[in-house]
């Protein structure tokens, strides 16, 4: 099998945050203090090779970027101070752009024009959809209820018999099969670059079904994740993948069941499960900003634009969507239904950009890459059976 | 004549990680100023430095020759001889004026920097334009420290029929050399090559030694420096005692030995080996009980040479008028603790290279067995001649060397000491396994591959990939690494784990370099005149510096540097005087001096 040497491979990849590569000797220390590592999978050492070698068609099939988790001791210990873990942060961005059918998530990545003027423009047409189709609409007495908090569902008269809460409900779902569509046509297009168009891996089917169950404990649990030093930060990422899923359900699936007129007492399933998500996104947002200014540990010491950015438009979401509770229960009519407007004018462009083409994306890469790796590590060891097989 | 309107100068920026600490801008200004050249350009202003963009610039400005001044100019050199090949000019006509050649390397040393551009400028070596300013030298000479390198340079003095004073810190000469069991390549014994030179160190008449003494001050002008010695207070005579070693039998107080890296124990009064040149003994203050205590002093009832012990003994000092100084402080070896994920000091068996040498040689604490560490009754750490024999171990390269986060660079001598021991335990355990994890094998000298070949075919495992770290599994050692060349996670249990430790600038190299008016580079280690014209030279006049206080490097080399540093010492003495050196001349004194050797230059032409 012959492979094509890129010889710009290097310079492409400087925009996505990778620099220094020609600093490592390759003494191996990166891959052998790595709690991640085993036989079959070594990486970073690996990774750095193939991007000095300008392999790009065996770094964009690669998974290796994917199981490490960038605890940052290979750095910490690095003796040429090659900064290993940053480049397999930066190689996740690349492959992201790699699985991404659409090249929309390249030009997030290498253009600031391309990412703000996206979100820019969503930003606006949200607005705008609402001022023009949605406006506030009623008197402003009788839209406070008993408790004296404000009936959200009619703060806005509806389209053509369609309630408020009925837009709002066929515009997420709208948005979530979008989205959705999108990453599942992504990962088909990451599984046939790694795993079907790599003539060594024969998987055999079986095999699929019993492997899947790794798919859903690591999605649910990322207890890959827990093997790394700093439990800290495995815990609050949980918290916030919890939290999010929370919220998903809630703005989703129950949306009748969350967005209703009536204010329930604090104790009441859909404000626990809401005040939980908050806490759960919120923490971790906290956490993740100050160690990023602090550059407290490694993770956190190099911070591309895309990282920041996913930060301030989740917190953004996360600040606004508080706003929008308070106000309701506090009965400000005119207040909740702007800050409602302006919730929504930033989470559509995020969920648009980060879910789909950007940092967020990782929420069904990495199950999946670790899927795939065990597919192809079953693969692997069940040609070395037949090998043996053969020969005796 | 020359014409300063075809001259052009060049500044050049540092080369990546310099730090340049000389401005340029000081340069720029001297060279229109003094030098009246009109085209002088930074490097830095320069879009894209190629040899097209250079030679367009020399087409238009009509420029025959080309000064390149900076730290390290040599690097942009290539360019600029290509863009005089381009235009049809003679490409020897690119000077380089190189700061950090010369040593120029501080703010404070732009002078320096200006005469060394004035010299390029007037075509004129700069080592010529010194002033020759000499002083009167002493025939005496003092060697600092006590090594292969001060042994060797002390005998080829004396040798030569001149005076030396051989100052050394501990209560014997013979350094780092006398603990090692064989040298490598030839795996001579050390001791055999050492020993007979510091018995004639001993019996040289015009050899005064000065041991457990230490340097104080040096004051005096090159060829006349007049230096203070402490002489710190042995307790025992030295010319009274005949090392019958009763003393040191009968004592109650017991010290680690440092002359066994620690790994054995010694008596508060010792000797600290039994080749130990003078072969006397010494309290050691800090461990006698007597002189903490003011109670004990068994060792002056048991002597048998009355007056021979004195436990009131106070330190004193003394001065010598000396011509010459030679400075051989030698190393220390990097401390492991830094590392904390190799585990040396946590885990038992995890030593450093310099310990294992201790147990692999014959006079050392275990006889030359090879043993696991073991508790003894009161608890302490010890190799004992009778302990466990370990089935395997594993010897860990560049331990601090090449390393961004500790020594950058590379200590030389670590790969073939590696290789040396690996040998010494095969012979004297054959059924252990041995495994080496190197970076890169650098065997560079003479038999040195050779001798790499030979300890591969032994049977030693010669594994390609740093060791990243060292835990502790039901009491045997974990080595996690990977194997470059098999790309294979290798998890391998072992018994004993060997350290190789680099070397690095003694902790108060700095103090003496201060208190001797040298320089010393950024790694620490003494600055040499030229690295490669005059290595044994310093910027001070009357300092020569020898062996690993120079830059780390193997026995053989050591040697050879020590008898370059006395031929350099002898040809001052046999002239009767000492150059005056870099670091008191003015910078203007060179530039003048350079002016009025191309003026010769001119008329003889």
């Amino acid at each position: 099998m012959s492979y094509r040497v890129d010889f710009t491979l290097k310079h492409d990849l400087k925009k996505f945050g990778i620099h220094d590569w020609n600093e490592c000797f390759h003494c191996g220390n990166c891959t052998a203090i790595c709690p991640m590592t085993k036989t079959g999978s070594l990486f970073p050492r690996k990774d750095i090779r193939l991007l000095q070698m300008g392999l790009k068609d065996k770094l964009a099939t690669n998974l290796d970027p994917w199981l490490c988790y960038y605890c940052g001791e290979c750095t910490e210990t690095c003796p040429r101070d090659a900064n290993p873990g940053e480049l397999m942060m930066s190689l996740r961005r690349y492959l992201t752009s790699v699985y991404d059918w659409t090249g929309l998530s390249k030009k997030f990545y290498t253009s600031h024009f391309w990412e703000f003027g996206f979100i820019f423009f969503f930003f606006c047409a949200v607005i705008a959809s609402f001022l023009i189709w949605l406006p506030l609409s009623g008197n402003t007495a009788e839209l406070i209820n008993d408790q004296g908090g404000v009936m959200i569902n009619n703060l806005v008269a509806g389209i053509s018999g369609a309630s408020f809460v009925n837009i709002i409900e066929i515009g997420d779902w709208t948005m979530a099969i979008l989205v959705a569509g999108l990453l599942i046509s992504n990962i088909l297009h990451m599984f046939y670059r790694v795993v079907i168009r790599d003539k060594e891996v024969k998987v055999p089917v079986y095999a699929y079904i019993t492997e899947f169950w790794s798919l859903i404990w690591q999605f649910m649990t990322q207890s890959k994740f827990s093997k790394c030093e700093g439990k800290t930060y495995w815990v609050g990422h949980l918290l916030l993948m919890t939290g999010y899923s929370i919220m998903f359900a809630v703005i989703v699936v129950l949306l009748p069941e969350f967005q209703i007129e009536e204010v329930r007492p604090w104790y009441n399933w859909q404000r626990l499960m809401g005040y939980y998500a908050t806490f759960g996104i919120l923490f971790f947002l906290v956490y993740v900003t100050i160690s990023r200014i602090r550059k407290s540990d490694w993770k956190s010491k190099f911070s591309h634009p895309t990282d920041w950015l996913f930060i301030v438009m989740l917190g953004l979401t996360t600040i606004t969507g508080i706003l929008v509770h308070i106000f309701r229960i506090g009965g400000m009519v005119s207040a909740t239904y702007y800050m409602y407007v302006i919730h929504l004018a930033v989470l559509v462009p995020m969920i648009l950009v980060e879910v789909p083409f950007s940092k967020w994306s990782h929420l069904a890469y990495r199950p999946f890459a670790i899927y795939f790796d065990r597919l192809k590590e079953y693969s692997r060891k069940s040609q070395n059976e037949n090998k043996l097989v053969r020969a005796a | 004549m020359l014409s300063n309107d075809n001259t052009a100068i060049f500044l050049c920026p540092p080369v990546n990680g310099d730090s340049q600490q000389i401005d340029l801008k000081d340069i720029e200004g001297f060279a229109k100023d003094k030098l009246k050249v009109s085209h002088v350009w930074d490097c830095a202003s320069i879009p894209v430095l190629n040899a097209d963009q250079v030679s367009k610039k020399i087409q238009s400005f009509n420029i025959t020759k080309i000064i390149l001044a900076g730290q390290k100019p040599g690097f942009y050199k290539t360019v600029f001889t290509r863009a005089m090949k381009l235009v049809g000019e003679d490409p020897a006509n690119v000077m380089l004026a190189g700061f950090s050649e010369y040593g120029a390397v501080h703010q404070s040393q732009t002078d320096l920097a200006k005469a060394i551009v004035a010299c390029a400028y007037f075509d004129v070596p700069f080592e010529q334009a010194i002033p020759k300013q000499a002083h009167p030298a002493r025939p005496e000479t003092l060697v600092i420290g006590g090594g292969i390198a001060g042994i060797q340079a002390a005998l080829e003095i004396a040798n030569g029929n001149q005076k030396v004073y051989l100052l050394e810190r501990t209560g014997t000469i013979g350094g780092h050399m006398a603990m090692f069991d064989k040298t490598f390549p030839t795996l001579d014994c050390a001791a055999c090559i050492l020993t007979p030179k510091m018995v004639e160190v001993g019996q040289h008449p015009l050899i005064e030694m000065l041991t457990y003494s230490e340097l104080t001050e040096v004051t005096g002008i090159p060829g006349d420096y007049r230096v203070k010695i402490n002489k710190r207070a042995r307790r025992v005579n030295l010319s009274t005692c005949i090392g019958c070693g009763t003393c040191a039998e009968k004592c109650p107080q017991k010290a680690l030995s440092e002359f066994d890296a620690e790994t054995g124990m010694r008596k508060a009064i010792y000797i600290p080996f039994p080749q130990a040149v003078p072969n006397k003994y010494l309290i050691d203050a800090e461990n006698c009980t007597y002189v903490k205590n003011g109670k004990c002093g068994v060792c002056v009832k048991v002597c048998p040479v009355e007056g021979c012990i004195d436990l009131d003994e106070k330190d004193q000092e003394i001065e010598i008028n000396v011509g010459n100084i030679v400075v051989t402080t030698g190393f220390q070896t990097f401390d492991a603790r830094k590392i904390e994920r190799y585990g040396y000091g946590k885990f038992d068996n995890v030593v450093t290279s310099l310990e294992f040498e201790r147990l692999v040689n014959a006079a050392g604490p275990t006889g030359g067995n090879i043993t696991l560490q073991q508790k003894d009754k009161k608890g302490n750490r010890v190799f004992l001649e009778n302990g466990e024999v370990p089935k395997s171990v594993g010897i860990i390269h560049c331990i601090g060397s090449r390393d961004e986060n500790h020594h950058k660079y590379c200590s030389k001598v670590c790969c073939m000491y590696s290789l040396k021991l690996a040998h010494l335990v095969k012979e004297k355990l054959p059924k252990a396994e041995v495994y080496e994890y190197y970076i890169d094998m650098r065997a560079f000298g003479k038999g040195y591959e050779e001798f790499y070949n030979r300890i591969a075919d032994e049977g030693i495992h010669i594994v390609r990939g740093r060791t990243a770290k060292v835990s502790q599994e039901n009491g045997q050692l974990m080595l996690r690494s990977e194997n470059i060349e098999t790309l294979e996670l290798l998890e391998q249990k072992v018994d004993m784990v060997v350290l190789a430790v680099g070397l690095e600038p003694r902790e108060d190299a700095k103090i003496l370099a201060t208190k001797l008016g040298i320089s010393t580079d950024p790694d620490g280690w003494f600055k040499e005149f030229n690295y490669a014209g005059d290595p044994v030279g310093t910027f001070t006049g009357g300092i020569t510096i020898a062996g690993v206080c120079q830059g780390p490097k193997d026995i053989p080399d050591t040697v050879a540097q020590a008898s370059a540093a006395a031929s350099s010492v002898l040809q001052n003495i046999m002239k009767g005087h000492v150059q005056m050196g870099l670091g008191k001349i003015k910078g203007d004194d060179i530039e003048f001096e350079a002016e009025k050797l191309s003026m010769k230059k001119e008329v003889q032409l």
